[in-house]
């Protein structure tokens, strides 16, 4: 690291600390605090109160599986589906307002208001969308669900043209030499050029949505969140633990299928399968539990 | 010139480069059927030419004019290629065909059969069409550049300009990307611009050669 970088981040984490330490004032506050929060972990959040997994006794359950009827199942698949739907309409959005938004692609007087609309879709966090759309339709599904798909579009829409922007000039001086046409140039180099990073956002959006539909739910958007809410108004804690449980298995099973699924337009992807283990360990130990495989595609490598 | 020939490229009193120009005075005609080389050392602005010809650069002086249609009348074949790596052969090729459809054609749709078939017939002669389902990205340095020659014979374009497209190949690749590409040019009536390092190579391929020394173009005529 040479001597400026040095300084510099010296100073950033000095001011960071002068900050923080003016912020917080008073630490007289934070006597007895852990002590507090002991107590409150030990009498009200465990053990986590699992009968949320056992089915609800009306309307009686007639399902095969019981745990299908129980409140965290059918809580998190609303939320899983308010999540997919809201990202697959907030992604089918953004990409074209993505491809208007981008400089190499667009022109600066269409790129310039395509990302103030995008920045003015997220500047406004979805619990606030949902209050909206509350007001429209009423409380829930359909109200998280557009909640989430306009927040998803300026979210999404910002990460799409940074990653469109991020690509290599050669094969977009190729497209524009030989006279392609700017839709031309998107659909088939710019947007194939980002494709990892295109999905690996639009993935990471619907984790994102996935968790999120705990807080829309909480002003009634549907989903686990109105659970959650239900039980935080009834001081029910230890079934909040257990909910969120159930929240947090869900998005590592999202983020491992997303790791998989982006493994297939990825160069490393031919030479690398994700593991479990590379969910929860750190990289140095999960790669010697699971060494690199030989290059799949070594042959083709070589043949020349 | 005799009055059949038909200019392609006209540049005339043109200087390039960035902020300071590389070349100056630059007056050159490209013929149809021409197959030129650019020489000099690295730095020195041949790529600058190319993409100044290429109309992504505009020249500091003068003016650059091309007389070839400006949908597929040019190709460009950059020195890192322009190839889509997460796109197969065959989608990269056939994406040198698609300038030839109207520009209405989306580019959502595949192309037609007739351009299948153009496209089919380049990976051919280019001994690429056992990797056509293969993704661009895993293939070697010198595959690749048979796939961007492939795409750009596959968009029989009037002119292709070529930066350092013959590196990484060995002697056999270069004579089979030679001999198509000499092909497509006599078929087409059409020209190159090539930009190479190897002097040597250059004289056996081109008929005229332009070096670029203390900022001037000086052409020698080769055969």
């Amino acid at each position: 690291m040479n001597r400026r970088l040095s300084l510099t981040v010296v100073v950033v984490l000095g001011l960071a600390l002068l900050t923080f330490l003016n912020l917080v004032g008073d630490w007289g506050r934070l006597t007895g605090g852990m002590s507090n929060l002991g107590v409150f972990f030990r009498e009200s959040l465990w053990p986590p109160d699992w009968s949320v997994l056992e089915p609800q006794s009306y309307p009686v359950c007639e399902a095969r599986f019981e745990f299908t009827c129980s409140v965290a199942w059918l809580g998190m698949v609303e939320t899983i589906k308010i999540a997919f739907v809201a990202t697959v309409i907030g992604f089918v959005v953004a990409l074209p307002l993505s491809v208007m938004a981008a400089s190499n692609l667009s022109p600066f007087e269409i790129a310039v208001p395509t990302r103030i609309l995008l920045a003015a879709m997220r500047s406004l966090p979805s619990i606030i969308w949902a209050v909206l759309f509350m007001i429209i339709f009423d409380m829930g599904t359909l109200a998280g669900i557009c909640a989430m798909s306009f927040y998803t579009v300026g979210y999404l829409g910002k990460l799409q043209f940074e990653s469109m922007e991020g690509i290599k000039n050669a094969p977009l001086e190729a497209a524009k030499a030989m006279g392609m046409t700017r839709t031309e140039k998107a659909w088939l180099v710019a947007i194939p050029e980002s494709a990892n990073q295109l999905l690996s956002h639009l993935l990471f959006m619907f984790e994102y949505n996935v968790r999120h539909g705990t807080v829309i739910g909480l002003v009634g958007a549907g989903g686990i969140g109105l659970y959650l809410n239900t039980y935080l108004k009834l001081a029910q804690y230890d079934k909040v633990v257990a909910l969120l449980v159930v929240v947090f298995l869900v998005v590592v099973v999202i983020d491992f299928v997303s790791m998989v699924l982006r493994s297939a337009v990825t160069e490393e992807g031919d030479v690398e399968r994700p593991s479990w283990s590379s969910l929860f360990l750190p990289a140095a130990i999960s790669s010697t539990l699971h060494p690199t495989p030989m290059l799949k595609d070594a042959s083709l490598k070589e043949s020349e | 010139m005799s009055l059949l020939e038909e200019v392609l490229v006209h540049l005339h009193d043109v200087a390039i480069g960035y902020d300071v120009p590389l070349i100056e005075d630059i007056n050159i005609e490209v013929i149809a059927g021409d197959v030129i080389a650019v020489l000099g050392p690295s730095g020195i602005g041949k790529t600058t030419l190319l993409r100044t010809i290429a109309g992504l650069v505009r020249p500091l002086e003068g003016d650059v004019e091309l007389a070839v249609p400006s949908r597929g009348g040019l190709g460009y074949i950059p020195q890192r290629l322009g190839l889509i790596g997460n796109l197969t052969v065959r989608d990269n090729v056939e994406m040198g065909t698609r300038v030839s459809l109207s520009r209405w054609h989306l580019p959502f749709f595949p192309v037609p059969g007739k351009q299948r078939r153009i496209a089919e017939r380049a990976m051919e002669d280019l001994d690429i069409l056992t990797l056509a389902d293969q993704p661009v990205r895993i293939l070697s340095g010198g595959q690749q550049r048979r796939v961007a020659t492939a795409k750009t014979v596959a968009q029989r374009p009037k002119l292709v300009l070529a930066d350092e497209f013959l590196g990484e190949l060995d002697d056999d690749n270069v004579e089979i990307v030679m001999e198509t590409v000499r092909q497509a040019i006599d078929a087409q009536n059409s020209a190159m611009i090539m930009v190479e390092h190897h002097e040597e190579l250059a004289k056996e391929v081109a008929n005229r050669i332009w070096r670029i020394k203390d900022g001037r173009l000086i052409e020698e005529l080769v055969r």
